[in-house]
């Protein structure tokens, strides 16, 4: 089989968008390795960086083994039209830890979502594996969640930073709910429900937010809205996939 | 990446601790006991360690930078993963470090605004560039295992928390090492174009490795307080044969050449030539070689290579953006005063 029958397929549509969410998150977090505002936290936040990636390679081997493909292949080969994360993943962060910190943590509690629904699926071993992912996907909600709240109620300063880069991030978070192409034109199509799942991360969302003192209104986008999940990057994405690609592409076809 | 713990210019000591305390002191290190943070030590066996820890701990968290540089372009999954580990590691060994030297008597955030104003140093080997992917294979095969060997040695040292630092830190540095091995191995069993690259990126860190373990001690080093006080227990030159006994002919059965290499200032490669010393001898079982250039190596450590005002600069970039987090959680950071 092909790239191209494995991207046709509805459900593969589905584990690839959030694999690509999680390749790249964990990718621009790992460069913040070294360099986080404290080392236990630096420690941690590459620890949850290794869970993202080792989560997408999870997911790869899935689709790796169900079409017949390298799960390295599917990380890094394919055009970046191809790949489904949305946009709010590879938003940059120029080095501000507030908007790191809720990229993360918004992302994350999306991705928690989606496993739980991916994990009630009966094909092969995708919702074995999905089960797995989530036990780790709920540490990261927990643990982002708590310094939103530290952050969000620490101190004005810290308030003000928090409240600034959700400002940035809110509008595309509602994005993440973005409907990848192929038979996911109706709600019922999203895996269980694109709507019931935004309304459930909203309230989930809203709940640490009103805690951690901060505010933000986030919408389910038109269906006819595109964005990531259907190719259509902001610019950063081509330089970043551009870089991720760099060595593999020096010398094609062969180990590393 | 992992720091030797090898500050090159011991500062003058004045021993000044009350006799019978001092020769009971010796007498316990002499005996094989741990010194640990509660017990009776002299003034200056307290500022020589937490130097040495100090500088240890600034070297892993500044060795994470040019490896770090890199995870972005990891070219497969699991590469990727390692290196975010390894690094990861590296900076866990920091925090591991000045946890050592906080228990000392200094703040953390009196240690990390020495390192960014430059009133403390790292170890000198990052202060060199990472120009290609092999350059990471070679760090942390020629690195690391450098590392491993001085290390070894400190984890023989009489101080308990540097001691039992070291010991955790040695088996995370073996996995450094391997992985370094398997990278340099994948590369020599490639492409002509990755065996190049191994090979350009080996000249830059061959002699880098040599200069690792630091200048020759001086004759007496026996009788000096960092050996006689076990925070250090073997000579640089000694533990750089060791070295050079065990990778040169690694190398070689790799297929790299081993070579003697002049520098431009951006630490870039100008010649290299293959080292006509190097051979080993039969009666000794030691193998001789070029000394790398050691004008360079003081060069560097007074601040003028290739890579330091880069180094400390994104080391303070990262202090000065992070500050309002540990600001908002009662850590106490305060405003960095200006570069030294």
């Amino acid at each position: 089989m092909t790239m191209q029958t494995m991207l046709a397929n509805p459900l593969a549509s589905i584990v690839l968008m959030h694999a690509d969410d999680l390749l790249m998150l964990g990718h621009v977090q790992s460069d913040w390795t070294g360099l986080a505002p404290i080392l236990e936290e630096d420690i941690a936040a590459s620890s949850m960086a290794q869970d993202d990636l080792s989560h997408a390679l999870v997911l790869y081997q899935y689709l790796a083994e169900e079409f017949d493909l390298d799960p390295d292949a599917i990380a890094f080969d394919r055009d970046p039209a191809d790949y489904r994360c949305c946009n709010l993943t590879t938003v940059p962060d120029e080095f501000d830890w507030a908007v790191s910190m809720c990229k993360r943590w918004l992302l994350s509690t999306y991705t928690k979502l989606g496993l739980d629904r991916l994990a009630l699926v009966d094909e092969g071993d995708l919702g074995d594996r999905c089960a797995r992912l989530r036990d780790e996907s709920a540490i990261h909600v927990a643990h982002l969640g708590a310094w939103m709240i530290r952050l969000g109620t620490g101190s004005t300063e810290s308030n003000e930073r928090m409240q600034a880069a959700l400002n940035l991030l809110a509008e595309e978070a509602g994005m993440m709910f973005e409907p990848p192409d192929l038979g996911f034109e109706s709600d019922e199509g999203f895996c269980c429900g694109r709507g019931e799942m935004f309304d459930e991360w909203a309230t989930l969302v809203g709940a640490t937010l009103s805690e951690a003192g901060l505010q933000a209104s986030f919408t389910l986008p038109d269906q006819a809205a595109r964005g990531g999940r259907r190719g259509e990057h902001a610019g950063h994405f081509s330089e970043q996939h551009a870089e991720m690609t760099e060595v593999r592409r020096a010398e094609p076809a062969t180990a590393w | 990446m992992s720091g030797a713990a090898n500050p090159v210019t011991p500062p003058d000591i004045t021993i000044t601790a009350d006799p019978e305390k001092l020769a009971e002191f010796e007498q316990r290190i002499s005996d094989g006991v741990l010194i640990e943070p509660g017990d009776w030590m002299p003034d200056s066996y307290r500022a020589l360690m937490l130097r040495m820890a100090e500088h240890h701990a600034n070297s892993e968290i500044v060795g994470a930078l040019p490896e770090g540089e890199w995870i972005t372009r990891a070219p497969s999954m699991l590469r990727k993963l390692a290196l975010t580990a390894k690094v990861q590691d590296e900076v866990g060994h920091g925090q591991m470090l000045y946890r050592v030297s906080q228990e000392l008597g200094k703040s953390r955030d009196d240690m990390l605004r020495d390192l960014v104003t430059g009133k403390t140093k790292y170890h000198n080997c990052f202060n060199y560039p990472c120009p290609t992917w092999a350059d990471i294979a070679m760090i942390q095969w020629l690195i690391d295992g450098a590392a491993i060997m001085n290390q070894k040695t400190l984890a023989d040292g009489a101080y308990g928390p540097y001691v039992r630092t070291m010991n955790r830190i040695n088996m995370e540095e073996a996995f450094h090492f391997k992985s370094g091995e398997d990278m340099v191995l994948t590369l020599m069993s490639g492409t002509r174009g990755q065996k190049s690259m191994a090979q350009e990126a080996f000249d830059r860190w061959w002699p880098i490795a040599l200069m690792f373990f630091g200048p020759a001690d001086k004759p007496n080093a026996e009788d000096l307080p960092p050996m006689k006080w076990r925070m250090k227990t073997e000579r640089n030159d000694s533990l750089r044969q060791r070295f050079v006994n065990r990778f040169a002919p690694a190398a070689i059965d790799l297929g790299l050449i081993i070579n003697v290499t002049t520098k431009d200032e951006h630490g870039l490669v100008t010649s290299a030539t293959p080292d006509e010393e190097l051979g080993l001898n039969q009666s000794t079982g030691n193998w001789s070689y070029t000394q790398p250039d050691w004008d360079e190596f003081w060069r560097v450590i007074r601040g003028n290579g290739p890579c330091n005002t880069q180094r400390v600069a994104l080391r303070r970039l990262s202090y000065e953006q992070g500050a309002w987090v540990r600001r908002a959680i009662g850590e106490g950071a305060v405003a960095v005063p200006p570069a030294a």
